[in-house]
């Protein structure tokens, strides 16, 4: 333990004093450059009450690890290729199962018209196919309340296709983006949803379906302001055995879960001026689901959203903070909806969670930073649909958590 | 005595330190496989955004940064409107997503224009006064500028009474480069007789136009007509 600890404090004098610098790699391969980075973070997280996002927090957990390492490059002068393997251990999800993040052919035929298919990051919001890449803004954790770490996988990519593109408008008002895209979502079985479901003693073979969506984003005339809209429909299968409350004697039995409704609507808005960054968005999830041919059936209808601002007060230092609100609502019928009772009342902390957060970040150098934050919260939404926080860990919930978190990131 | 003066003479230079880091001129430079002698503000930040990887004439483009230091942040100051540190995000967010690649990045004005001069389509910056022998240089386009410089000096094209017996005349349009300090950089034919665009090149070489910021592009016409 001891060499461990001097091994780790080693290499991050080397990495702070330059002595190892980081430097994105690239290599010909038939006379093309291929380009290679990486990513990796450490976090530590500890609570005051609630375990949280599956850890042992209030002990203080460093069960927060994840990494990236991607390859592309130009295969013509329109087309470009490259993939990225991700893998993380946040707690019990992830458990360092890698996986292929993203792996595109990208074929742009105008600026205003281009073609992305393979396994692709899906455009929802102003970070759903950042949310991985810690180091690209000031906060540790993205607002909960509309980008779930947990359910990171539900959202981030899908086998398909996607059409998109730039479209300058006329008489100085801006620029247009565009993306449309459909293809086929696969969840993690390492996800927050698949562990959810294990309390209740449904075990998931597999989770996916078809999804398709769009984004229209609008970068306008007045300088450093973006707004636009998201949505994203899902058709969804989910295959598992559970034990059925009803007749446990049986034991294991098929279980099956389609969708009868799964969309989300996203809102957002940015505004950069210098070296101040605000940003607001607003997403609606609803998923009406359907369980064993109408066993029982539960809509639920999560609404989130968040305003948060960061200012890089010098070059490696950075501050933020946000506001994020979180309320879950769910109602279910059918012959076991006593196993399900309708959570309606968002006053109660079961049914929310509002949390304030704030954040510094520093930047030892261009590839190394470190960020501290704490959040405030209120409320552990504890429902039929994942939050962050899970029975498993809890054996009963406290209405308030407060969390320290501790992250550093490198990035090359 | 002897101590003031210097100290006055270290917060003189310290005061003007920012004026002359700010003062940086920058030229945009092209490979040569880039046949446009002027490209678009628009157009300029939408290549090294990565939002375009050809101009509006469809030849491949593609951005060279420069490391740091006054020019780059002038570039990015004047054509990108962003920092340094919020373009390397940007990057990287691409980079990381398979949506983009991180441009490549060269310490002095002496590599970039090497590496530009040999890859086809590059787009670089560089200082304002590094001579820029293997590439071309880009005038930019500004919307807000063209056609407001003012034109102060005019030559009138020679026409040949040749030409005007033979009844050859017409139209000739030029794209001409103003640079800043007014006189005419770099004359391009849009359209028009060859013969007689020869004889408006040779004069508009001589036009001298108003001081400006910054280097300007502006479209001409010129009539010749025999009948006068």
């Amino acid at each position: 333990m001891h060499r461990r600890i001097v091994a780790v404090i080693s290499v991050c004098l080397c990495l702070w004093s330059g002595q190892v610098t980081l430097k994105a790699q690239e290599f010909k391969l038939f006379d093309r450059t291929v380009q290679v980075h990486g990513f990796a973070s450490q976090g530590l997280v500890y609570t005051n009450e609630n375990n949280w996002l599956t850890m042992n927090t209030s002990q203080g957990s460093a069960a927060f690890t994840d990494f990236g390492l991607n390859m592309s490059a130009p295969a013509t002068d329109k087309l470009r290729v490259g993939a990225q393997v991700y893998d993380r251990n946040l707690g019990q999800l992830g458990q360092y199962h890698p996986s292929l993040d993203w792996a595109v052919a990208d074929y742009r035929f105008k600026p205003w018209f281009g073609v992305r298919g393979g396994k692709v990051k899906t455009t929802l919001g102003l970070y759903n196919d950042t949310q991985d890449l810690d180091f690209l803004r000031t906060f540790a954790l993205l607002p909960q309340s509309v980008y779930p770490t947990d359910l990171r996988d539900a959202s981030i990519a899908h086998l398909g296709g996607d059409l998109y593109g730039n479209i300058s408008l006329k008489h100085r008002l801006g620029t247009l983006s565009y993306a449309a895209y459909a293809g086929h979502r696969s969840d993690s079985l390492y996800s927050g949803n698949a562990y959810l479901a294990s309390e209740y003693r449904v075990y998931y073979s597999s989770y996916g379906g078809l999804q398709y969506g769009g984004d229209l984003r609008w970068s306008t005339p007045l300088k450093g302001l973006l707004i636009g809209a998201s949505r994203i429909d899902g058709d969804l299968t989910g295959k598992a055995k559970f034990i059925n409350p009803l007749n446990p004697g049986a034991g294991f039995v098929p279980y099956a879960e389609v969708s009868k409704a799964d969309w989300s609507n996203q809102f957002y808005g940015e505004y950069t001026a210098g070296k101040l960054r605000i940003d607001s968005e607003y997403r609606r999830f609803v998923h009406d689901g359907i369980v064993n041919r109408g066993l029982i059936e539960t809509v639920t209808d999560v609404r989130g959203w968040y305003i948060s601002g960061a200012y890089r007060f010098i070059k490696r230092l950075a501050l933020g903070a946000y506001y994020s609100r979180y309320s879950i609502t769910s109602v279910s019928g059918g012959p076991e909806a006593a196993y399900a009772p309708d959570q309606t009342d968002i006053s109660l902390p079961a049914n929310h969670l509002y949390d304030k957060v704030i954040t510094g970040r520093v930047d030892l150098n261009r590839f190394w930073n470190v960020k501290v934050e704490g959040h405030f919260m209120n409320g552990y939404g504890a429902s039929t649909y994942p939050d962050g926080f899970y029975p498993q860990v809890n054996s009963h919930f406290k209405p308030n958590t407060n969390a320290l978190v501790v992250k550093t990131g490198v990035s090359f | 005595m002897k101590s003031l003066r210097l100290l006055s003479l270290v917060a003189v230079v310290i005061m003007l330190g920012p004026v002359c880091a700010h003062a940086a001129e920058v030229k945009i430079i092209a490979n040569p496989s880039v046949t446009a002698n002027v490209i678009s503000a628009g157009e300029l930040k939408s290549v090294f955004l990565e939002e375009k990887n050809s101009l509006s004439d469809g030849t491949h483009a593609e951005p060279v940064l420069k490391k740091s230091g006054p020019v780059h942040e002038a570039f990015l100051r004047q054509y990108l409107g962003r920092t340094d540190d919020d373009l390397r995000t940007y990057y990287r967010a691409l980079v990381f997503t398979g949506r983009g690649s991180m441009p490549k990045e060269l310490s002095s004005d002496a590599e970039v224009i090497a590496y530009v001069a040999g890859k086809r389509g590059a787009i670089g910056y560089v200082s304002s006064e590094t001579s820029t022998e293997g590439v071309k240089t880009l005038a930019v386009a500004d919307a807000g500028n063209i056609a407001e410089r003012k034109l102060i000096a005019r030559v009138d094209p020679g026409y040949p009474e040749t030409l005007k017996r033979l009844n050859i005349g017409g139209t000739v349009r030029l794209q001409v480069t103003i640079a800043p300090k007014g006189n005419v950089e770099n004359v391009q034919v849009l359209g028009g007789n060859p013969i007689l665009a020869e004889f408006a090149i040779s004069a508009v070489k001589q036009w001298v136009y108003a001081a400006g910021h910054s280097r300007t592009s502006t479209e001409v016409t010129i009539l010749f007509d025999p009948r006068r």
